[in-house]
């Protein structure tokens, strides 16, 4: 009683839990540019997910694998009539690929060529995570498709699942249900770590008793996506900012209905890939130029986030792109042979560095 | 040159105790003497005997070369001795232009009179406060400057400014020394006691070092470096374990984030500001005064409130958190030490044990439910051990203390709360260099020992000495992060005014 009596007066000071605040970009999070200082940028339209299948590194852009050369070019591997939702490698030789039917398909090792669908709801898959011959499959919601994932969020929308395919029978399990766009998985010796994008946090489940979750990292400044192993620890993308006029946003049903109903989507109050290319767009004029530049400190619907965590899933460092910069909307970041990679699907490149460098702060490959 | 003031052989002792011993001390005609010293060193008691607050137990007082004797302060004024206190001596309820007057010998004062006066008066010194105004409702800076127009009204030939400097922003610090040369332009002899030794190299003309109550050496200022005179103050070279560079030294990796401030408002002194503590780090927080870093930290302790309408939000492990008292902030690990020890960090007339155990309950980490003697004796002895407190015993009372060991019982009142997250404001404000070498490595122990450190302070040598990471805070708001080691004072300073 008297609890939802503070909760009413919260809501009309804006104070507690309806507090529309964004955390700070600091400690490790602090804003940095090495995205954009990346020495090494290559273009590939709709760029969305790396793995590393062997010695190759591929990445998949709508619906097609390329693979990257040796002349650093990316070049056409396959094609699969269906957007690729996301990859990842199965021990040495194998290849899970997700469709944005749902559907996932598995290329080269001992499962070369079955096709596995974790469920006919399942047709959101934001993620997957090889673990032996078991795979683990984060659903983003149940009731929209990757491209939705705006809707989903203004929606409000905690219809997520993380589910677990067994190869040898094709046995699928659900993990966890009621989640907040879970959009990446990975795989630790204590269980199953996932992000949770629009609760921006990262969760980690027991496989033993899944409905057993930990809180590891609460309270991300942006939407956290994929999540990656690398050499002492794991690299997290995040794909887009959080702003206090997205939050405010979140906090207006009456609002966001009406928006969705009658504003063109790319136009929306919401997080973007890349923002800024059209004065249609609600952050403008001394907001985010002055003597017309764009500041970088500006509030902005895209920007550039990797974070380097740790091995208890805690940052270490960060690579960024800020609102002026040119590498916003990283969908996936991971090591392969010394270098970083980290996919910019609002921008359209890949850009690599050394992960030898202390700004990287990676200790190296896995 | 010709000596104007003169204690020869000067001696004071409370309850047989000696705080000056023996002292010889001239002051030439028209110079700025600094008079330096540990808190301790007996500097204080030799003005007070100088300016006739205290009677000398033996030696002599000599004026022009003549022997005199002063029963009270009023008259060593009277024969042209004043003395600023660092605690002003004001009537905070009455207006500028009375307080300067307030002892002139006259049945009555026109208001309108001495407020044309003294307006006319302090634009002579260059001083831009309002006669009108009432003292109550003035900063610390300028109530500084009301105590120097006082004494200079009184047309004094000594002024002796205690710590005249150690609450003045910068700009009236430089425009204190600039008064302070035209004082000396027109014939006034000043002694100027101050921890800042740059300040001493800077004005003074001849500086006298004290320890331990006695004279240990005085000579012309451009004898002394910085490190000749905190040789001589406390009889070792602490300049490397003072200020020494953090360059090239590890900075000590984040833990958990322990503190999250998102936002955070209130009024026009913090606006919009947002910044993060973690477990087993130092974080230091640079700014002027008056850019809202004392502010922060009151709203983040529950000393201060934040705005009703969208004042922001304080996350601490995670979990938003709004104290409108500092009491549940102390239950849930916050500590604030604050910057004024003694109006807020002590109560003056308890005894050492008693204030630390009140620091116990307040925390909720007393063994027993009603006062225990034995329980507040015991942990006043263990922490005046831990500290090193220089005190006979948990009995004496806080006051007595000099300024750095008062400091060290602010701390262990805190740290008897067991924190998690323990914000120091100004910490070595007014503490002699010995007790700062002390109070450093502490902070440094806490961090070490995994609790989330905020190190508030204007001096940047101590921010860049303690902090793993540096915040820049400006016009209300976090401006800039540096890391501790890679950076310098021009660069901070820089974010800290642009």
């Amino acid at each position: 009683m008297i609890g939802g009596v503070a909760r009413i007066f919260d809501n009309l000071l804006g104070r507690g839990e309806a507090a529309v605040t964004v955390p700070p970009l600091d400690g490790a999070l602090r804003p940095n540019r090495r995205l954009d200082e990346a020495t090494s940028r290559t273009p590939l339209e709709h760029v969305d997910c790396l793995a590393v299948h062997g010695d190759a590194l591929l990445a998949s852009a709508g619906d097609s694998i390329f693979v990257r050369g040796g002349d650093s070019d990316w070049n056409k591997r396959k094609s699969y009539g269906s957007e690729i939702a996301c990859m990842t490698a199965i021990g040495a030789e194998g290849l899970a690929i997700a469709l944005n039917t749902g559907e996932i398909l598995i290329e080269g090792g001992r499962f070369d060529g079955r096709q596995y669908r974790a469920d006919d709801s399942a047709t959101c898959v934001t993620a997957i995570a090889a673990s032996g011959t078991l795979l683990y499959i984060a659903n983003g919601s149940s009731t929209n498709r990757p491209a939705e994932w705006q809707r989903d969020l203004l929606e409000r929308n905690a219809s997520g699942t993380i589910w677990r395919i067994d190869l040898d029978s094709g046995a699928a399990t659900k993990l966890a249900d009621g989640l907040a766009w879970p959009a990446g998985v990975a795989i630790d010796r204590d269980g199953l770590v996932f992000s949770e994008a629009w609760k921006h946090q990262l969760v980690r489940i027991d496989l033993s008793r899944p409905e057993q979750r930990q809180v590891l990292y609460a309270d991300l400044p942006a939407y956290p996506g994929r999540i990656a192993v690398a050499g002492d620890g794991y690299w997290l993308a995040l794909f887009a900012p959080r702003s206090q006029l997205v939050e405010f946003v979140l906090r207006e049903p009456a609002y966001r209905t009406r928006m969705m109903a009658e504003v063109p989507q790319p136009f929306w109050v919401a997080p973007n890939l890349r923002s800024g290319r059209s004065f249609y767009e609600s952050l403008q004029g001394g907001g985010v130029k002055h003597l017309g530049m764009l500041k970088p400190w500006a509030p902005t619907m895209s920007a550039g986030f990797c974070v380097k965590l740790d091995r208890s899933f805690q940052p270490r460092s960060s690579l960024q792109s800020r609102a002026d910069g040119r590498t916003h909307g990283i969908t996936s970041v991971i090591e392969h042979q010394g270098q970083v990679f980290a996919a910019s699907r609002g921008d359209g490149v890949i850009v690599s560095l050394a992960a030898t460098d202390p700004a990287v702060g990676s200790g190296g490959e896995a | 040159m010709t000596s104007i003031l003169e204690l020869r052989n000067g001696t004071k002792e409370y309850r047989s105790v000696p705080a000056v011993k023996d002292v010889t001390f001239t002051l030439h005609r028209g110079e700025v003497h600094a008079l330096l010293g540990e808190n301790g060193a007996g500097k204080s008691t030799l003005t007070k005997m100088l300016a006739g607050v205290v009677a000398p137990t033996s030696g002599e007082i000599l004026l022009d070369g003549q022997k005199v004797e002063f029963a009270t302060p009023s008259e060593a004024l009277k024969r042209g001795i004043a003395m600023v206190y660092q605690e002003t001596s004001l009537v905070p309820s009455l207006t500028v232009a009375q307080n300067i007057y307030l002892t002139d010998q006259k049945r009555f004062h026109r208001l309108r009179g001495i407020y044309i006066a003294g307006q006319q008066f302090l634009q002579s010194l260059n001083f831009h406060v309002d006669p009108t105004a009432m003292v109550s409702a003035l900063g610390a800076g300028q109530k500084q400057m009301v105590e120097i127009a006082r004494a200079v009204h009184h047309n004094a030939q000594v002024i002796i400014f205690d710590e005249p400097t150690a609450t003045l922003t910068p700009e009236e610090k430089h425009q204190f020394f600039s008064l302070v040369e035209r004082l000396k332009a027109r014939g006034v002899s000043i002694i100027f006691i101050s921890h800042a030794l740059e300040e001493a190299l800077q004005i003074s003309d001849r500086i006298t070092v004290m320890r331990d109550g006695q004279h240990v050496v005085t000579d012309v200022t451009s004898a002394f470096d910085r490190e000749k005179i905190v040789r001589a103050m406390v009889g070792r070279s602490l300049t490397d374990e003072l200020y020494g560079s953090r360059k090239n030294r590890e900075a000590r990796p984040a833990g958990e984030k322990v503190l999250s401030v998102q936002n955070l408002s209130m009024g026009n002194a913090v606006r919009n500001t947002s910044f993060s503590a973690f477990a087993g780090q130092i974080t230091g927080v640079f700014g002027l005064i008056g850019s809202g870093r004392t502010e922060a930290a009151k709203v983040v302790a529950g000393v201060l409130k934040r705005d009703l309408f969208h004042g922001g939000q304080v996350r601490l492990n995670g979990r938003s958190v709004r104290y409108r008292v500092p009491r549940p902030a102390v239950r849930d690990g916050i500590i604030y030490v604050t910057e004024d020890r003694k109006i807020e960090g002590f109560f003056e007339t308890m005894s050492i044990a008693e204030n630390i155990y009140l620091g116990a309950m307040a925390g909720g980490r007393a063994k027993s439910s009603t006062v225990s003697m034995g329980e507040m004796k015991a942990l006043a002895m263990e922490w005046i051990a831990a500290l090193n407190v220089k005190a006979p015993n948990g009995d004496a009372r806080v006051i007595e203390l000099s300024g750095g060991n008062q400091q060290k019982i602010v701390v262990a009142k805190a740290l008897v709360q067991k924190p998690k997250l323990i914000i120091f404001d100004e910490p070595t404000r007014g503490v002699d260099v010995g007790a700062i070498a002390e109070i450093h490595q502490l902070i440094g122990r806490l961090a070490d020992d995994g609790i989330a450190v905020i190190v508030i302070s204007s001096y940047l040598p101590e921010i860049l000495q303690l902090s793993d990471r540096i915040l820049v805070c400006r016009q209300g708001r976090i401006v800039e992060e540096f890391d501790g080691g890679k950076t310098d004072e021009e660069t901070i300073m820089y974010a800290a005014v642009h």
